[in-house]
């Protein structure tokens, strides 16, 4: 499936902004299922440096600063995205336990598996702890197919918390979330993300965008996608694992990945400093997602 | 008969006898008779340690509380501190330094410095393999937690190089001689390592104290250390023709700030602050007076996690936005480099052996303090059953946590640190306490046996690192102590590596110690806070002047043997409120206040709370001279400590109240200030830095004598008190003698006018001030060519000609029982003061407003 995807982010500032540097990530990465075939940045006010790079976690990081008083800032990031057919038919009912999955992951000298066990650690915005392990200890039991446990997981997250598009800024804590069982997507991302850390598992937090398709009948709207969050799982011997907690499925090829990392500090689609500004800036975001012929 | 107490007599000589507990220095590596045998020290002083003794032996007690007492006094006019005050009400702590050196011979160096020296290589590829293809993760030779959960591993610094064959610059380690007389490291530095400074500093002292025991010694010489230093740091830049090394220093309250000052001037390095520097168009450059310069190196005293508040610490305002990814495309190098607080990580040292074998293909030859890791399994079995011998150790400095021993905690505090360990085992380590080496230290007039930790400091060259001979050694504070810190208060002391034959001095060293002063170049392109920090200085140090003489003055009328009127008496204490800036003070105050204004007199001397007293500007004054240290001289430096001390006096010097010649008490504060005035004119090079030192304290000198004058002579009253407020406006501004001279008895306000309005000769008049400001702005660095006026010229020039234009017969003449003439005049020319001071701190200040996040998003 081929998508052609616009993402504009606007922030309006209070007050005048003198100059800003800013670090992006909104540049679809390639990985195994997806291939970024084009992608442009443009930023107005026009900036006066800019530079991109490939960061640690292999996302697609994009720098610029800006050196011109401005109230306005807009960022429109386009590419054109081939997302492969997946894997089809896995049966997550097969494949290794979740014991035989800990062993490995404890004593295989393997370097992927090695590498992976980074992402059993706390991260900045995720710190595994009793809570977490409470909440998911039920879907997990020794003789499980780990994967047929993460897909569980999955729908206990989908099904006993509140999708409520209001409810968070983005830096609600875990401990609030788990408290109201109420969120958005990075929530549930970071939730299931906590869970399966505090299991001994790695996880990623994947960011993104997911296909909306109209129902039967109407015409898609301009801006009614948006960006997206989910998770991915490591399976010793199997491999990365993509699950979506919001929609509970695994993920299909209408999720197309930006970037990965430990938790959305890694992959915050701008973060960056400003001078002058002001207080609470207005910020919209509007996401195309078109599929191509 | 009174009873005569016999004056304590001081032993004649000093001798040493060795430590009771644990090894001596001075009495030789220990014997071990084969295993399981009991250790023994040998009776009698090391060869090399006998000149020393004998030497402080013959020097005795006496004369060694008389060099330890020059040694400290040397270190305090250094300004050499250790903990800077960050609140205004603590003084800074003077560097201790106990004058009895730690001798290593060449020989036994040589072993130790190559130990160092593959210590500093295998870091610097440990470095690499981190940053690069971490194939100690990849291979199992450390396991993948040990590295990912450091907080020191910056994600961001992945893939970055720093040209030259090292990525490790400067290697720190501290390091204790232990039983069985083997070194030991238990740290390694590689953040920011401080110290180097420190060692020099006690270094320049030793041989200032002790000339010729340090001349017979055949010390190795540190010069050589430092110059490689410079090398290095220099060799890094892209830019070959003139690269710019700079030092970036958190700020003035840092604890070790006084080393990155003196570090930064021995070295020739501009001392710059966050703020100081900016990324622009893919480049790092320094705010200056003459704009931007561009910047190729810097030597960071900032932790690396600080550095760049876009990508790594958020909310960081100790930064510079951007500067990792100018980092990355090689048009800046940092030293240390980014990301190198990852080695600091002590769980490293656990696996030290198996990562030497696998970077350097052997086991490192010097060893390093065991180590546990609770992470592990096995080792956190054993930290459990052998806890209370342990330290407990957090992996991560940059938390705040520190190490504890259980045998120093509370039962709360041993719970809390146990409930830590268990929740979060693979965040700490836990070591043996090890019970270092003694040393001879100086103290209470004998020679006692103190245990000593010392850093030794490595810096890379062309192809391998080179080490400073000898170090910073810390001793404890008393025999057999395990803890040894600066905070707890630990002295510091020199340590020689001596040498068999005297070291021939190297021509290019003599150079290299001799280009210690910054040149009048260098000063152009000092950033611009240092520049706005000696304004401000010679702001806040008149008006300290001018507060303390008026108080003075107005002290000496009060206390007068003529009873003064009521009505000169109120005129007076407005003038006090006037000039300190106190309002609203003795205005509008009730009859009370002005029938009694002690108490307030007092509290505008010394309370350091209330704006404007003299308390408060002259620690204004010292904060300002704190931020600008690398331009003053030793002697200014002196004088600012000596202004320091009589400010944390002034409450005990003013306890006598009114009644004891409080007006004496504040003299030799008046004396200091005129000292610094002096220095500055005498001693300080006539860079742009004092022209804006200059200039701060014309522009607060003028103002001030405004509104002297504005309460001391626009006033219309009788003849009576119209002189008794001459004679104080005559005596705040040191005129009185000379208008008795000039004018006899003539007291008038004409003649007033024209002492200290239009005396060009008065260096305290008016015309004297506009003067010598026009002089300095016309002096400034000017970037335009157009001939037009600049705002500054043209407000100075408006003010000069405003007083030169007046009459005074016409400002003398009354009406209304006012002095229009004289009252318009006063406020026009303080407008003109007011608008000089804008328009320069608009012109060649720094007016930026701080950074925000865009998102905040929380760190842990």
């Amino acid at each position: 499936m081929k998508y052609r995807i616009r993402h504009i982010t606007e922030y309006q500032y209070a007050d005048r902004v003198s100059h800003c540097y800013n670090l992006a990530h909104m540049i679809p990465r390639t990985s195994l299922r997806q291939s970024c075939e084009r992608s442009q940045i443009k930023v107005a006010p026009h900036p006066s440096f800019t530079s991109r790079r490939e960061d640690y976690f292999g996302n697609q990081a994009f720098h610029f600063e800006i050196q011109r008083p401005h109230e306005k800032l807009v960022i429109t990031s386009e590419s054109e995205v081939e997302v492969f057919s997946q894997r089809s038919g896995i049966n997550l009912d097969f494949g290794i336990t979740c014991r035989d999955a800990l062993e490995l992951l404890r004593e295989s000298k393997d370097d992927e598996v090695l590498l992976a066990r980074e992402f059993i650690l706390d991260s900045p915005m995720v710190r595994a702890n009793q809570a977490l392990r409470e909440y998911a200890a039920p879907s997990f039991s020794d003789d499980r197919p780990l994967l047929s446990a993460v897909a569980n997981l999955t729908e206990r997250v989908f099904k006993e918390f509140e999708y409520c598009p209001e409810s968070t800024t983005i830096a609600t804590p875990l401990d609030e979330v788990m408290a109201t069982r109420k969120g958005v997507c990075q929530d549930f991302a970071h939730l299931q993300v906590g869970c399966l850390r505090a299991m001994g598992f790695p996880a990623k937090y994947v960011s993104g965008y997911i296909e909306t398709l109209p129902p039967p009948g109407q015409e898609k709207l301009v801006g009614t996608d948006a960006s997206h969050a989910w998770i991915s799982v490591y399976s010793p011997r199997e491999g990365w694992f993509e699950f979506d907690p919001t929609n509970n499925q695994v993920a299909s090829d209408q999720h197309i990945i930006t970037a990965w990392g430990r938790d959305y500090y890694d992959v915050t689609p701008l973060r960056g400093v400003i001078f002058g500004g002001g207080e609470n800036p207005i910020l919209s975001v509007s996401v195309d997602v078109a599929r191509q012929a | 008969m009174p009873k005569v107490e016999p004056t304590p007599i001081m032993p004649r000589e000093l001798t040493y006898s060795p430590a009771k507990v644990g090894l001596d220095e001075v009495f030789g590596p220990v014997q071990i008779q084969g295993q399981g045998q009991t250790q023994q020290q040998s009776s009698e002083p090391r060869p090399h340690w006998r000149y020393l003794l004998e030497s402080l032996k013959t020097l005795g007690p006496q004369a060694m509380n008389e060099r330890h007492e020059k040694a400290q006094r040397i270190l305090r006019d250094d300004g050499a501190t250790y903990n800077i005050y960050d609140d205004e009400h603590n003084p800074s702590r003077t560097w201790g330094l106990d004058l009895v050196p730690g001798l290593i011979t060449s020989e036994e160096w040589s072993v130790i410095e190559s130990g160092l020296l593959e210590r500093a290589e295998l870091f610097n590829a440990l470095l690499k393999d981190i940053y690069g293809p971490r194939e100690l993760v990849r291979h199992g030779i450390i396991p993948p937690e040990a590295l990912f959960l450091h907080g020191g591993f910056l994600r961001a610094c992945h893939g970055i190089e720093t040209p030259g064959e090292h990525e490790l610059i400067l290697h720190a380690v501290d390091m204790v001689r232990t039983q069985s007389g083997e070194m030991c490291v238990l740290t390694d530095r590689t953040q920011a390592p401080s110290g180097m400074g420190y060692a020099l500093e006690n270094r320049t002292v030793m041989s200032r104290v002790l000339p010729s025991l340090f001349r017979d010694s055949h010390v190795h010489r540190l010069a050589p250390f430092f110059q490689r230093l410079r090398q290095k740091l220099s060799s890094l830049s892209v830019n070959h023709d003139q690269p710019r090394v700079v030092l970036l220093t958190p700020g003035a309250h840092n604890e070790t700030y006084f080393e990155h000052a003196y570090l930064a001037n021995y070295l020739g390095f501009p001392l710059v602050q966050s703020g100081d520097l900016v990324v622009r168009n893919g480049f790092v450059w320094m705010r200056s007076l003459d704009g931007l310069n561009r910047v190729d190196v810097i030597m960071r005293r900032v932790d690396d996690w600080f550095c760049d508040p876009v990508e790594l610490r958020n909310d960081s305002q100790l930064g510079v936005a951007n500067l990792l990814e100018v980092v990355r495309t090689g048009r800046v190098v940092i030293a240390n480099p980014l990301g190198s607080g990852v080695l600091e990580n002590p769980i490293l040292l656990k696996y030290l052996p198996a990562i030497g074998k696998a970077l350097i293909g052997r086991e490192p030859r010097i060893s390093s303090v065991p180590t546990y890791w609770c992470g592990d399994p096995e080792d956190y079995k054993y930290v459990n059953a052998h806890i209370h011998e342990l330290v407990i150790k957090p992996v991560f400095r940059g938390t705040g946590e520190v190490s504890q021993r259980m045998s120093d905690l509370d039962e709360q505090g041993q719970r809390k640190l146990l409930a830590r360990l268990k929740e979060r085992p693979s965040h700490y380590v836990a070591q043996p306490t090890l019970l270092p080496a003694h040393l001879p230290s100086f103290e209470g007039g004998k020679l006692q046996p103190r245990p000593a930790i010392t850093r030794s400091f490595a810096v890379a060259c062309d192809s391998s690192y080179t080490l400073m001979p000898g170090g910073l050694t810390r001793v404890g504070t008393e025999e057999g102590a395990f803890v040894i810190s600066s905070q707890a208060g630990a002295q510091s002391k020199d340590t020689w590596v001596i040498a068999s034959e005297p070291e021939r001095a190297h021509s290019s060293d003599i150079a290299a110690e001799a280009s210690n002063l910054p040149s009048d170049t260098q000063l152009i392109s000092l950033p611009s806070r240092v520049v706005e920090n000696l304004f401000w200085m010679g702001r806040y140090a008149e008006r300290a002047e001018a507060s303390l003489r008026i108080l003075r003055t107005v002290f000496m009328m009060l206390n007068g043997e003529e009873a003064i009127s009521e009505i000169s008496r109120k005129h007076l204490l407005e003038t006090v409120t006037g000039v300190t800036g106190t309002a609203p003070g003795f205005k509008d105050c009730s009859q009370e206040t002005l029938q009694h204004p002690e108490q307030q007199l007092l509290q505008i001397a010394k309370d350091p709370q209330l704006a404007g007293s003299i308390h408060f500007s002259l620690n204004a004054m010292l904060r300002s001279a704190d931020e600008s240290k690398e331009l003053l001289s030793s002697d200014t430096l002196r004088v600012i400590n000596d202004i320091r001390d009589a400010a944390q006096n002034l409450d005990s010097a003013l306890s006598g109240g009114l009644a004891s010649a409080p007006e004496e008490a504040l003299d030799p504060l008046v004396t200091a200030l005129m000292a610094l005035a002096g220095l500055a004119r005498e001693s300080m090079v006539r860079g742009v830095g004092w022209r804006f030192m200059e200039l701060g304290r014309r522009i607060e000198r003028s103002m001030q004598t405004v509104c002297i004058m504005e309460h001391l002579l626009l006033p219309v009253l009788p003849e009576h008190d119209q002189n008794t407020l001459m004679e104080s406006l005559l005596l705040s501004v040191e005129a009185l003698i000379s208008y008795r001279r000039r004018y006899r008895a003539r007291m008038g306000v004409a003649q007033a006018l024209e002492l200290v309005m239009m005396d060009p000769n008065n260096p305290r008049s008016l015309m004297f001030q506009f003067d010598q400001l026009k002089r300095h702005i016309d002096a400034l660095p000017k970037t335009k060519t157009s001939i037009e006026l600049s705002a500054e010229e043209r407000t100075i020039l408006s003010g000069e000609t405003t007083v030169r234009l007046s009459l005074i017969n016409e400002l003398s003449k009354i009406e209304n029982g006012e002095r229009p003439e004289l009252s318009a005049l006063l406020k026009k020319v303080h407008d003109i003061l007011s608008q000089l001071s804008i328009d320069i701190s608009d012109k060649y200040f720094d007016h930026r407003v701080g950074p925000q996040q865009l998102v905040r998003s929380n760190w842990q």
